[in-house]
């Protein structure tokens, strides 16, 4: 048994594994199709979508919208985890679930509801509108992330610097918030990622104007299937690459820094 | 300072109401009310009436299409629990270097855009694609059309949904306590009876979890049908937004929407029941 199963766990890795990697060759192809292996090899994808506006403006579109909504999300987020996570209150529970409710309502009925409340009030086809859209989507995410960070905090250092005198509010900013620092950045990154990836709403109401890099790719996937698109994912690849192995690289190559320049310090010491 | 303590006591705690406050009047205008929105337009578009409610569930179309994506739903999850399941099996029983490796191809898979996704396996499905490629060199002279088919969706949601799957399985093997193993070893239980009685009971949370999530998620599945399937086999989703784009079928489309929403709520109200819903993300 135990051998079948580590043959299928090995099946199932190459599955994971293999279409990320197809992606790469893909977008250094010189067809105009979508012939894999490709013909042959070259630059031309990537010059196209560094020139295109048709590519430009959606990739900058989906980062300003992305950067607002996660401005609006943790403004919005940080007070109310703090509400939900320390303190008790009658409709506590009912407030929990309403928080999560966005994760549970599948995006394509929440297009429907946008593309006719928003189209009453003007905002289809704004950045505004599709910022006000994704940050419904993206409090959840924060919010649960913050929460488990919050449910961790050693609240007696805060009780401790209150002893010394410090006030509720310099506690706060000294004490609680730098602590909660990386808490706070992977929630607003959650935020971020969320509504940059995020596609169905974004395909229903960003409209031509405020039109995000993922609502570009369904249109050109559906339409033309572009190669361009290849370098795209290529580049979101590699970004999530980055993302992932960098901070654990990051972290050993700083411990093998420091280490000897703490040695230094002690030993120059008289 | 005692005097602050219980005046403290005495006035009952705004702090919660005041901080809780800006999100729950953000959360009513802006995610609420486009909901009511959707449910009002299932009964007033075009005319107040119940004609939508009625041609959804009667209609042998949709009939087809809600059946349809019921299945396609089932099979995700099945196929996703079957790839999961070993994965995470391997994982647990590799060395922790091994272990890592894997984890970080599946994390990395599930935060690559699914979109990125979507195209890779237009790639690999496609008529100039590897697979065609290799179905043709080994002597099919006319190899079956992959793409734009149930087989080729169905198999990149697989692929998409397949890590939310292993990470729930994984996160409750690995807290399994090597000693129950052990023990039910030393009682003389092998293989098969080993991984009926005492594995599968325990990893049971791990695939509850998973399928509830892939299940859920496959249900409401919008891009990926509508960009890789049939366009005669589809979706709930993907007709819904046929309804809204192409012929601004508002009524209609908010029936249908109204009874997606009705059928995710369901099953995450019976999950929360069980489990409690906050656990479902972990």
């Amino acid at each position: 048994m135990n051998r079948f199963l580590i043959i299928l766990g090995i099946i199932a890795v190459v599955f994971v594994a293999a279409p990320l990697v197809i992606v790469i060759p893909m977008s250094f192809s010189n067809a105009r199709s979508l012939q894999f292996p490709p013909p042959g090899y070259g630059w031309g994808y990537y010059e196209a979508y560094f020139t295109d506006m048709r590519w430009l403006r959606p990739t900058y579109n989906s980062l300003i919208i992305a950067a607002g909504t996660t401005v609006l999300t943790m403004i919005l987020v940080v007070p109310a985890t703090f509400a939900l996570v320390r303190h008790r209150f009658a409709g506590k529970s009912i407030a929990d679930i309403m928080l999560l409710m966005p994760l549970a309502v599948p995006h394509i009925v929440m297009a429907v509801g946008y593309y006719s409340f928003f189209g009453a009030f003007g905002l289809v086809q704004t950045h505004l509108g599709v910022i006000l859209a994704h940050t419904c989507l993206s409090v959840p995410i924060a919010f649960l992330v913050l929460s488990a960070n919050l449910k961790g905090f050693d609240r007696t250092l805060e009780r401790a610097a209150q002893s010394l005198g410090a006030s509720p509010w310099r506690t706060f900013i000294h004490i609680t918030l730098p602590i909660l620092k990386p808490g706070l950045i992977i929630s607003a990154l959650f935020a971020f990622v969320q509504s940059f990836d995020e596609t169905v709403v974004a395909i229903f109401i960003s409209g031509r104007n405020a039109a995000t890099l993922p609502r570009k790719m369904f249109d050109s996937i559906r339409q033309e299937a572009d190669p361009v698109i290849a370098v795209v994912s290529t580049l979101l690849f590699v970004l999530v690459l980055i993302g992932i192995v960098a901070p654990p690289l990051w972290a050993a190559i700083r411990a093998r820094i420091k280490a000897p320049s703490a040695l230094s310090t002690i030993e120059k010491r008289p | 300072m005692q005097a602050t303590i219980a005046r403290l006591a005495q006035r009952p705690n705004l702090w919660p109401w005041l901080l809780l406050t800006p999100l729950a009047v953000y959360l009513a205008v802006f995610f609420l009310v486009p909901l009511i929105d959707v449910v009002i337009m299932s009964f007033t578009e075009p005319r107040l009436s119940l004609a939508n409610y009625e041609k959804v569930l009667t209609g042998v179309l949709y009939q087809r299409v809600f059946f349809n994506t019921f299945v396609t739903a089932a099979l995700v999850t099945l196929i996703c629990l079957l790839i999961g399941y070993p994965l995470a099996y391997l994982m647990n029983r590799s060395t922790p270097r091994t272990a890592m490796l894997i984890l970080t191809l599946v994390t990395m898979s599930f935060w690559t855009s699914f979109l990125v996704r979507t195209y890779a396996w237009m790639v690999l499905l496609g008529d100039s694609g590897p697979i065609i490629g290799f179905l043709k060199f080994a002597c099919y002279q006319n190899p079956p059309q992959l793409l734009f088919t149930r087989f080729a969706s169905t198999l990149a949601m697989v692929h998409i949904l397949a890590p939310y799957m292993i990470m729930n399985i994984y996160s409750v093997m690995r807290k399994i306590d090597p000693v129950l193993i052990r023990s039910a070893q030393s009682l003389g239980a092998r293989g098969g009876s080993l991984f009926r009685h005492v594995y599968l009971p325990l990893t049971a949370p791990g695939i509850a979890n998973g399928s509830v999530l892939v299940f859920v998620i496959c249900l409401g599945f919008y891009v990926t049908p509508v960009l890789l399937g049939s366009p005669r086999e589809q979706m709930i989703a993907g007709l819904i937004g046929h309804q809204i784009d192409e012929f601004l079928a508002f009524g209609m489309g908010s029936a249908m929407a109204v009874i997606l929403l009705l059928m995710t709520l369901t099953i995450l109200t019976i999950y929360h029941r069980r489990f409690g819903l906050d656990k479902l993300w972990g």
